[in-house]
């Protein structure tokens, strides 16, 4: 029973870091533009589609096709932010759906390209590691470094260097960061693509774990909201923090309750955080 | 006055129109319509962005069916049941919300979490719901009639009973509007800190009129239930909020009945436009893109003037 | 002792906004409330309003505990307060706002009867409509009734202010700077407006800057620095008083 629990609370430590580079990317976009970005899941989606496309398609290394779908996710981001959501800064309800329409173009352009037959990237990784006898696949592993590295350096950079250090300025005090110098638009769209490019990062490493379709970025968008949420907008770490904590919490807690249920830990969460503690568990105030 | 000549030769319709599937198109642009109105009284005059619209919805179309098959009653009476539970639910939600002051955002959130919960429940209680098989439904509401009692068959009678029902819907939620009460809320709307300070109990009328358009939605899912036939989970889905956030948008928020352009709109589309399921679902997402961003007031914004306070 | 306010203190965070403050407002007078910027004089009257909770102290409205009622109660026990930054229903005209304003009028005047109102709008009007034409012609505002609020000179959106509150029939009026923006002609007719309210019944607590508009205008007058209260006593004597004047301009000219 123990090791039961203890190989779920692994597969969610490492599920959770899916959950936190998406919350990562949510609340980073929320702090610096105001709004939510409810099209990270597509974008993820995307992620995914074209590193599978790449390795399996067109017969890329996968280590070379994951950057590279990284690039054409943050290019997308970058377009989709000059013509849209550069129109929606502060503007939640707006922002909000403009995301929501942002969805329903993505994935159906996605399936007009690919059709709805689930994709399975070949094994890029096969094998397992023998952790004290636990099973745990080779590749989960590696995607569980790259996005924890990812999410650490993104703290690192965040409040070692200026650059980070600007876009935490800005977060706090828009008008100050303003007055100071700082290049706000410049600021929000590369928070922007940079979510976006986070949040194929997860796509691009989801699609060597898991069966591709086009609706996958659907319930890691809403686990990513949960996990943000949950941490407090605007933590980096607890983003991450987050994320684990959700990923575990469904994976030991499908061992004892119905797997229907899955989905409502992250909601039950949400509800009593929104009630209870607002700023997050890690949140400022 | 222009506007009830308008309705009245709405009644006139299936005189003239023979065509049994546009007449299909109205009934649903009808029955939605309801919803896109009733959602339009919490989002467009009170300013609360209620993601647990679908849940009201669905809530209702189930419960109907099951007061009708579970207790034995008609469908008017399982109907009513349906509203009853609906507003219950709608008050406990409500409060919980507003009496901890949710705003915007946050409140879309938990309302979108209340209504997920509210699905997977319906989702897994199979023995009750049949899960995500739905209910396939064989019994029609029954109408008292001058000559007896006679069951709602028929797009006509349907086209009849919807119209009526949306009438009934916008008559009260215009009342609402044109009172005291829409002056309240549309301070609400605007500048809630204000309004309370000058003796508006924000809680309240936010509460209100949460379960005014809750009750509204009820309404809509005992009658889209019956004449679909089928009632599922997806009833209660995200991608139903947001097309009820659609209809809103594009019709119009500023007017009470706006939301019903851009229920017919969203309904019509489909068979006007023969596409792929994907270019449709496509166009949708471009549709809602392009009228939050060119057309914020929607639709009914170009022709009526905007009436926020009487 | 109308309000009587005891050893309020307000803390956010690690800043205490308001410390141990405590003094009386007398019915019918008008009390005026000095202070430099930062001494926490908004935060007071958004205590007494119910804006924000008290971290300690007891507030009393003829007799009864108010503490951490909510602003809509605490309006209709009678005490209304109006903005520093003038605040607006964004869109609606100057008559729409005032219309607002009547809500704890119709509630008064009509109790629970008013639900049946709401099939027939019309009705109630005229009661009001009367009411609305005086309070908008005694704030000025009769010529731009129909304006929208936005496009107001920033002294007319004060007076818009005044003029919402004047709606909720007040008995004690809390004014945040009534006076500031406002130029020569508006700071004499607001200073009629408000004795003519005093001589009507209603009590004044106003917080300004404009010396000589408060000074003239108040009975007595209360010094705060630092959420502290550092005078009290006739408006003469406390804009005198070397404390006072050190907090304002500081050191050397005290």
């Amino acid at each position: 029973m123990v090791q039961l629990i203890v190989g779920q609370l692994l597969n969610g430590i490492i599920v959770g870091t899916l959950y936190g580079i998406i919350a990562l990317g949510v609340t980073l976009t929320f702090g610096i533009t105001g709004i939510v970005n409810f099209a990270l899941g597509a974008f993820m989606a995307i992620g995914a589609y074209t590193a599978w496309y790449l390795t399996d398609g067109l017969g890329i290394a996968y280590p070379l096709a994951v950057p590279i779908a990284v690039a054409a996710v943050a290019a997308t981001g970058l377009l989709v932010d000059q013509s849209l959501f550069r129109f929606t800064r502060n503007n939640l309800i707006n922002g909000l759906i403009v995301s929501i329409g942002l969805i329903s173009v993505i994935e159906s352009v996605l399936l007009l390209v690919w059709t709805t037959t689930p994709k399975n990237m070949h094994y890029v990784l096969p094998g397992v590691i023998n952790l004290a006898g636990l099973i745990i696949p080779k590749m989960k592993g590696v995607v569980f470094l790259v996005l924890l590295s990812v999410i650490l350096s993104t703290y690192a950079a965040l409040t070692r260097t200026w650059a980070g250090r600007a876009v935490y300025a800005f977060a706090q005090a828009p008008e100050a960061a303003m007055l100071m110098g700082v290049r706000t638009r410049l600021l929000q769209t590369g928070v922007v693509v940079y979510s976006t490019a986070l949040a194929g990062l997860g796509g691009a490493l989801y699609a060597s774990l898991y069966s591709l379709e086009v609706s996958l970025g659907s319930s890691y968008i809403l686990k990513g909201v949960e996990a943000a949420v949950l941490a407090g907008i605007g933590s980096v770490m607890g983003s991450l923090i987050g994320g684990i904590v959700l990923g575990v919490t469904e994976a030991v807690g499908s061992l004892f309750l119905p797997q229907a249920y899955r989905d409502a830990y992250g909601l039950v969460f949400l509800v009593l955080i929104l009630l209870f503690r607002p700023s997050g568990l890690f949140g400022a105030k | 006055m222009r506007t009830s000549l308008a309705w009245l030769s709405l009644f006139l319709v299936p005189f003239v129109l023979h065509n049994d599937v546009a007449l299909a198109i109205l009934v649903f642009t009808f029955i939605l319509g309801i919803l896109a109105v009733s959602f339009n009284l919490i989002f467009g005059y009170t300013g609360q962005l209620s993601m647990f619209h679908a849940a009201a919805f669905g809530i209702a179309a189930y419960a109907t069916d099951l007061s009708m098959s579970r207790l034995d009653v008609s469908f008017w009476v399982g109907a009513i049941i349906a509203i009853i539970v609906v507003i219950a639910l709608s008050l406990v939600v409500g409060t919980i919300c507003f009496r901890f002051r949710l705003r915007e955002f946050y409140f879309a959130i938990v309302t979108l979490a209340f209504s997920e919960m509210t699905r997977l429940v319906i989702l897994n209680w199979n023995s009750f719901t049949n899960g995500s098989l739905g209910i396939n439904l064989t019994t029609t509401p029954t109408i008292w009639l001058p000559g007896g009692v006679v069951p709602v068959a028929g797009t006509r009678m349907w086209y009849y009973l919807s119209l009526v029902s949306l009438l009934s819907v916008v008559f009260v939620c215009t009342r609402v509007v044109q009172s005291w009460m829409g002056r309240c809320l549309a301070a609400i709307r605007l500048n809630d800190e204000l309004a309370e300070t000058l003796g508006i109990n924000v809680f309240l009328y936010k509460l209100i009129s949460f379960l005014i358009g809750n009750a509204g939605a009820a309404i809509a899912g005992a009658l889209y239930a019956f004449y679909l036939g089928y009632i599922e989970p997806a009833y209660l889905s995200i991608e139903q909020s947001l097309a009820i956030v659609a209809m809103a948008l594009l019709g119009g928020r500023e007017t009470v009945a706006g939301p019903v352009i851009g229920a017919f709109i969203l309904t019509a589309l489909p068979h006007v436009i023969s596409l792929s399921a994907e270019l449709r679902v496509l166009l949708y997402g471009a549709i809602l893109i392009c009228t939050i961003l060119l057309l914020p007031r929607g639709i009914s914004g170009l022709i009526a003037r905007p009436r926020y306070v009487s | 002792m109308f309000l009587e306010v005891t050893g309020l203190t307000k803390r956010f965070g690690g800043l205490v906004a308001v410390s141990k403050l405590s003094f009386g407002i007398v019915r019918h007078e008008i009390l005026g409330i000095f202070g430099p910027n930062g001494s926490g004089k908004t935060t007071l009257l958004n205590l007494i309003a119910g804006i924000t909770v008290p971290s300690e102290g007891r507030l009393m409205w003829k007799q009864q505990l108010i503490n951490g009622k909510p602003p809509h109660e605490i309006a209709a026990l009678g005490i209304v307060k109006t903005f520093q930054n003038p605040q607006l229903f964004a869109e609606l005209s100057v008559t729409e706002h005032v219309l607002i304003a009547a809500h704890l009028k119709l509630k008064r005047e009509f109790g629970l009867r008013r639900i049946a109102t709401l099939m027939r709008p019309a009705h109630h009007e005229a009661s009001l409509d009367d009411r609305v034409e005086r309070v908008l012609a005694l704030c000025r505002l009769d010529g731009v009734c129909d304006q929208p609020a936005a496009s107001l000179s920033y002294g007319n959106e004060k007076m818009l202010g005044v003029a919402m509150a004047l709606m909720c029939d007040p008995e004690l009026l809390l004014l945040d700077e009534p006076a500031t923006g406002l130029d020569h002609e508006e700071t004499l007719n607001l200073v009629d407006v408000l004795r003519d309210l005093r001589n009507h019944g209603t009590t004044l607590c106003i917080i300004d800057h404009k010396v000589g508009f408060l000074g003239s205008l108040a009975d007595r007058a209360i010094a705060v620095h630092h959420g502290s209260k550092i005078a009290e006593g006739p408006p003469a004597s406390v804009l005198n008083e070397s404390a006072v004047i050190e907090a304002y301009l500081g050191h050397r000219h005290a």
